[in-house]
């Protein structure tokens, strides 16, 4: 996955981001192109009826004596 | 027993002699200054020394147990406190030069809470920058040396604390962990290392990055010794709302039983697909060791790890909004690893951070279920041996992977996914590698069920080659 400098300038420009030179840009580069090849794993994953939660219970998956 | 003596006791050991007046809470604290200030020049663990607040602590606890009050079994006894975690007085820099004259004003709730059950803080200690990555190679107060190799790093974001740990310094640190930020610097470091269930431990008071997987954890040379830690730290906090008010047992109930009857899973695809093989070999033999003490091994597969990396957008979107007003005002103080780490938020879609999300419901569904077949798991820690600190990639099956900055996260591979699941997990040494490094083996358990890990922990840890094995300093 790549993304191109002119489109993360445009990121930055129209959503008021940090302002990066291109060498920055190359820096950053490693990590975003880290997400977006992340985010190619789930392109395909149909999450459109997946409940999102973030609080565990003490009885969820488990056999905890807890109520 | 000479004073320095004392300090390669763990605490379950040094404990009754402190409450029988054997040993006095200022002479084992002025024991452990003595060797923090020996020990600072090589290993770097600690950013600000306590030495005066530290021995006023020590006299306040020896005369309370000459007035017959016993706290417990943290009373005298010397820990440190990571520097992301406030403490009030006391400057909190996060690792970092924006906040290098930060003073909080209010104590951190873990640290009020290891003051009341007796602890003496003996400093604020060394950290990645902003606790942003696996280090511990801090650009602003040095790096952290490893006890075991000094020339390698000693994990992080908390290596401050698993140095001292290991070094005979503290007796337990307190450190966090967003990606395996305990439980890293517990695997290279040699010590054991908790990261207890998400909502177990009160977040205040910690510089939080996340609001999804930041936790504070404890360091300890002992399994005994991270339970009589997490009793004083579980519970509810009602002013944090990421806590949960379920009971807190009796965790030192669970040291010492016996495993026989238990199943452990062993994943057979993502934990051991990217390792090097000493530290197979180490898990694998623990693995066999937990077998003779009678624990079923079951293969268990966890299919929903081929989306854990999705998880990444979440992070990096939370690390921008965390920062966004430091680098408004600070830019310039950053360093490199960390700002170009935490700029590539700004690229992130809200449609991604909400499939983040999602995903992350589904692996947390899919642990829930195998969890419900095997009573606990059993991971490599990390996938290497410390790399050393000059490192800055390294290669396992021929592909390179960066340690640091933009595009790292290998080293974090088998923590992180703990960090998104909430699952509480617990590092125990399990054996060294050829070049004499620690290496370390991964219990992960039920949510709130941090007994049953100290169960398998403290029975493991009788047999491990790595029992009673400390740093030559």
């Amino acid at each position: 996955m790549s993304i191109s400098y002119d489109t993360m300038r445009a990121i930055i420009r129209e959503y008021g981001g940090f302002e990066l030179s291109d060498e920055e840009l190359e820096l950053v580069r490693p990590e975003v192109e880290g997400y977006l090849q992340a985010m190619s794993e789930v392109a395909d994953l149909d999450l459109s009826d997946t409940m999102s939660s973030r609080l565990l219970r003490a009885a969820e998956g488990g056999n905890s004596d807890a109520e | 027993m000479p004073n320095d003596a004392l300090l390669d006791l763990t605490i379950s050991e040094l404990a009754p002699r402190i409450q029988t007046g054997e040993v006095s809470p200022v002479e084992v604290t002025e024991a452990a200054l003595a060797r923090a200030d020996a020990l600072q020049p090589r290993l770097n663990s600690f950013i600000t020394l306590l030495h005066e607040n530290a021995l006023d602590r020590a006299r306040a606890m020896e005369d309370e147990l000459a007035d017959g009050k016993y706290r417990g079994p943290l009373h005298g006894i010397p820990i440190g406190i990571k520097d992301n975690i406030a403490t009030a007085g006391i400057r909190t820099t996060v690792g970092s030069l924006v906040l290098s004259d930060n003073v909080p004003e209010e104590d951190a709730r873990v640290v009020t809470l290891c003051e009341e059950a007796g602890a003496i803080v003996l400093g604020k200690e060394n950290l990645e920058e902003f606790a942003a990555g696996a280090t511990s190679n801090n650009p602003h107060y040095g790096a952290v040396h490893n006890p075991w190799g000094l020339d390698h790093i000693p994990g992080g974001s908390s290596g401050g604390g698993g140095a001292n740990v290991a070094a005979g310094v503290t007796f337990a640190s307190l450190g966090t962990d967003l990606g395996g930020s305990v439980r890293l610097p517990g695997t290279f470091c040699g010590v054991v290392g908790l990261k207890q269930t998400f909502g177990r431990v009160s977040q205040r008071g910690l510089m939080v990055t996340s609001f999804n997987g930041d936790h504070i954890g404890p360091m300890t040379r002992s399994v005994a010794d991270s339970a009589i830690v997490l009793q004083a730290l579980a519970g509810y906090d009602p002013l944090d709302p990421s806590t949960v008010p379920v009971p807190v047992p009796d965790y030192l109930d669970s040291v010492g039983q016996d495993q026989s009857g238990l199943t452990a899973g062993i994943p057979s695809n993502y934990f051991f697909d990217d390792v090097d093989a000493e530290v197979e070999t180490s898990v694998r033999n623990a693995i066999a060791a937990l077998q003779e003490l009678g624990v079923e091994i079951r293969e268990v597969s966890l299919p929903s790890m081929e989306y854990v990396g999705a998880l990444r957008a979440a992070s990096l979107a939370d690390g921008i909004v965390t920062h966004e007003p430091y680098l408004a005002s600070d830019r310039d103080k950053y360093g490199p690893n960390v700002i170009y780490r935490t700029m590539a938020g700004q690229f992130v879609l809200g449609r991604d951070y909400s499939k983040a999300m999602k995903a992350q419901r589904l692996i947390k569904e899919e642990y829930a279920r195998v969890l419900q077949d095997v009573d606990f798991l059993v991971t490599p820690t990390a996938p290497v041996p410390a790399p050393r600190i000059d490192a800055l990639e390294i290669e396992i099956n021929g592909e390179t992977h960066r340690v640091r900055g933009p595009g790292s996260g290998f080293i974090s591979r088998n923590t992180s996914p703990m960090n998104g699941n909430g699952l509480p997990a617990i590092t125990v040494p399990c054996g060294f590698s050829g070049g004499g490094l620690p290496i370390g083996v991964q219990f992960i358990g039920r949510p709130f069920e941090e007994g049953l890990l100290f169960q398998v922990a403290a029975g493991y840890e009788q047999v491990s080659p790595s029992l009673g094995v400390r740093p030559q300093l």
